[in-house]
């Protein structure tokens, strides 16, 4: 089996300046792996283990997300092997435009059986790369994916879980797919010392955007207006705290009444 | 495994992305060496506090015209000392083009810098590995007594001739195999900074400098509420570094805390116009080693080094901490060291002494040996209290107008002090202590 792992090299918005006007300035932030990619990463390490097949990384981005640093950093999560599309006209590109180039390097990279990818970027957090990589490539295509394994002996596909607001739902799913992991599908093994020599030694290929030979978008996204998002409506209850015993049971009444206990 | 017939994975393992770590790894690349670079940061520099004034000398030697190419926030051309009390000031303020050419100083922030000097490293063949915390020590006995054999990581070992432990201030590393007793607390400060960022332009007019150039500015007295240690405020191109280093005995004594300091010193009347708008972008506290050459501990031991702050190497002469470049010098004296100890095929405690040997020559243990009575004499109480009361009643009287009748500067002088809590004797031997001391 094939796997890919679709993933973005990005900006850890744990260190952006927010200014007071809501504005988001990641020019000081240290760059990545985006925080639910290696979920998917993990989830297609154990796929591929259970069937014997072939892990490959895939991140498109402007040309300063190939550095050794960001190549080992994925590489060491249990790739097989890594694929990059790295030019400095992605810069900024919006999602429509990385699925679209996603996808011409799926179809490069040829037979791959199942897509898998974070549900959204850290930074950007659209959430709608991994479903328009699909539709750009004409498969099936799954969010809210929770579980993934080969199906029965016998069957075809992959059984699916979905982590649905009505419930968990199994699927019997077909290949070719692409799937988009949850945040806590899986929990992603850390990369010891010796997955990171390892990586070093892993095969990487730079393809160019130009050999790729993707459409130019049909329309471009311009950004009229940024918004910070609305508070959080807080009761912001303050409980006199001179007697311990009676704040502590304070407390205790109001998390009960309101339903947080 | 058995041990004696595993082949090392490197020829060196250096444990810590900071300066000492960083060029230590570059210099042993540039001799044809594997060196892998172990970090716990994801990214060299993610760990480390903010940044300072680098005395730019020996990096130079290291990468020549590293200004130029290296991202430095600004070359420092004006230094200003100023004795506070609590209404009032007194400064010295010393600024001049020797002070540019050849770079003597310059402002970093660690979270560029660091990575930066990574990069030169990993450039000259160095195996990079960020994000990974060494957890203990590889040793087996040899006929030639206990030998440092390599790392462990979580479930991993990795091997190597020789290990640098380039951890920083807590050197977990020379300390788990007895190399560095735990430092007396008065041998340690805490500090506590914060990068201020500000528009580039409102920081040239405050600190009347322009283009690239910088002041430094270095605070004793009552920004640190009487209690032993100082107060700095560094330029950067768009954003200041401010801080604290407290004496950790002093703080406890007074029953303070760094931070309560911290506020105390940012809402001083005479720092308060230097940050007004300005905007906290990074916040943080870490320990100094502060003993100057008395924390110079054993520093090699067979199969393992140890440079930069965790050898002890800092000083804090009351006016500027100092320890980069002295992490940047025990680097070069390690490489040295550790490349002769490689090719004479002994890698044992006496191989390795090369490096000391190196060290003790370099401007390190020099300048360490000229700033050896620091410590003490920055522990007498007056340098943060009485003095700043004098200095500043001294100069209150020179320049202060009132119609009486103009004293001599010494009459002046003796007033003050008769008013101030210092006695002459007091004065003449902490004059003394200081002159000899710094
Ligand atoms: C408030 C303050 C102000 C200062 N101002 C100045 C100044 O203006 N000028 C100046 O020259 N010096 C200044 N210093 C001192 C200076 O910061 C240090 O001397 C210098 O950073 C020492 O460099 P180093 O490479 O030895 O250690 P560090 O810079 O501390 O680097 C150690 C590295 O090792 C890593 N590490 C630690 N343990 C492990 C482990 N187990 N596994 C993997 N990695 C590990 C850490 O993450 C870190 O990156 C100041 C210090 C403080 C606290």
């Amino acid at each position: 089996m094939k796997i890919v792992v679709a993933y973005k090299w990005a900006p850890n918005p744990q260190d952006a300046d927010v200014a007071a006007d809501g504005s988001v300035d990641l020019g000081r932030a240290k760059w990545a792996v985006s925080e639910y990619d290696p979920v998917a990463l993990e989830l297609a390490r154990q796929l591929a283990d259970a069937t014997g097949g072939e892990v490959i990384g895939l991140t498109v981005g402007a040309a300063g997300i190939d550095t050794p640093l960001a190549r080992k950093a994925a590489l060491s999560r249990g790739l097989d092997r890594l694929v990059l599309v790295a030019d400095d006209a992605l810069d900024g590109a919006d999602g429509t435009r990385v699925a679209a180039v996603l996808a011409a390097a799926v179809r490069g990279i040829g037979d791959v059986d199942v897509v898998l990818a974070g549900d959204s970027s850290v930074d950007v957090a659209a959430g709608q790369v991994a479903l328009t990589l699909a539709g750009t490539l004409g498969w099936l295509g799954l969010a809210a994916v929770s579980a993934v394994r080969v199906a029965d002996a016998g069957t075809a596909g992959l059984v699916v879980e979905r982590e649905l607001p009505a419930g968990t739902a199994v699927v019997s799913v077909p290949t070719p797919v692409v799937l988009a992991a949850t945040a806590d599908a899986v929990v992603p093994r850390v990369a010891g010392m010796k997955d990171i020599l390892a990586a070093a030694k892993k095969p990487v290929e730079v393809l160019s955007l130009a050999e790729l030979s993707v459409a130019e978008p049909g329309a471009v996204l311009t950004t009229l207006a940024t918004a910070k998002p609305g508070g959080a409506e807080r009761t912001a209850r303050i409980f006199d705290g001179s007697d311990a015993a009676a704040a502590a049971t304070e407390l205790v009444g109001a998390l009960r009444q309101s339903g947080a206990l | 495994m058995s041990s004696a017939a595993a082949e090392p994975d490197f020829d060196v393992i250096v444990v810590g992305g900071g300066p000492a770590g960083s060029v230590t790894a570059y210099l042993l690349a540039q001799q044809g060496l594997s060196v892998v670079l172990i970090e716990r940061g994801e990214a060299p520099g993610a760990k480390n506090l903010s940044g300072g004034v680098l005395y730019g000398r020996v990096l130079d030697e290291v990468f020549p015209g590293f200004a130029q190419s290296a991202p430095v926030e600004r070359r420092i051309t004006r230094h200003v000392t100023t004795f506070l009390t609590g209404d009032s000031s007194v400064s010295l303020d010393y600024a001049g083009g020797p002070l540019a050419e050849p770079v003597n100083a310059v402002t970093v922030l660690r979270a560029r810098f660091d990575p930066w000097l990574a990069e030169r490293a990993e450039e000259a063949g160095v195996f990079l590995m960020p994000g990974v915390r060494v957890d203990s020590l590889l040793r087996e006995d040899t006929p030639a007594g206990p030998q440092v054999v390599g790392v462990r990581a979580g479930d991993d070992e990795l091997r190597a001739r020789v290990v640098v432990a380039a951890d920083g201030v807590n050197s977990f590393l020379a300390r788990s195999i007895g190399l560095r007793p735990q430092p007396p607390t008065h041998h340690l400060a805490v500090g506590v900074k914060a990068v201020v960022s500000l528009p580039r332009t409102v920081i040239e007019d405050r600190f009347a400098v322009s283009g690239d150039q910088g002041a430094a500015h270095a605070i004793v007295g009552d920004c640190t509420l009487g209690i032993g240690g100082g107060g700095f405020l560094y330029t950067n191109t768009e954003s200041l570094s401010v801080g604290v280093v407290l004496r950790l005995d002093d703080l406890v004594k007074h029953g303070r805390t760094a931070a309560e300091v911290f506020e105390h010193y940012l809402s001083h009347p005479v720092l308060e116009p230097y940050l007004r708008g300005g905007e906290i972008v990074e916040y943080g506290s870490h320990l100094v080693a502060e003993g100057g050459l008395e924390m110079l501990g054993q520093i090699v031991t067979g199969g393992m080094v140890v440079v930069g702050e965790a050898a002890g190497l800092t000083i804090n002469s009351g006016l500027t901490v100092r320890g980069m470049d002295l992490a940047i010098g025990s680097a070069v004296a390690a490489a040295k060291g550790i490349g002769e100890a490689i090719a004479a095929q002994d890698v044992t405690a006496t191989g390795l002494a090369a490096y000391r040997r190196h060290l003790d020559e370099s401007f390190v243990v020099k300048d360490l040996r000229t700033y050896a009575r620091a410590p003490k004499f920055l522990e007498r109480p007056r340098m943060y209290g009485a003095y700043g009361e004098l200095a500043a009643g001294l100069f209150r009287d020179v320049f202060r107008l009132d119609g009486s009748p103009r004293k001599h500067l010494a009459a002046v002088a003796r007033d003050s002090f008769r008013r101030s809590a210092v006695s002459v004797r007091d004065l003449v031997s902490d004059g003394w202590a200081g002159v000899r001391a710094l």
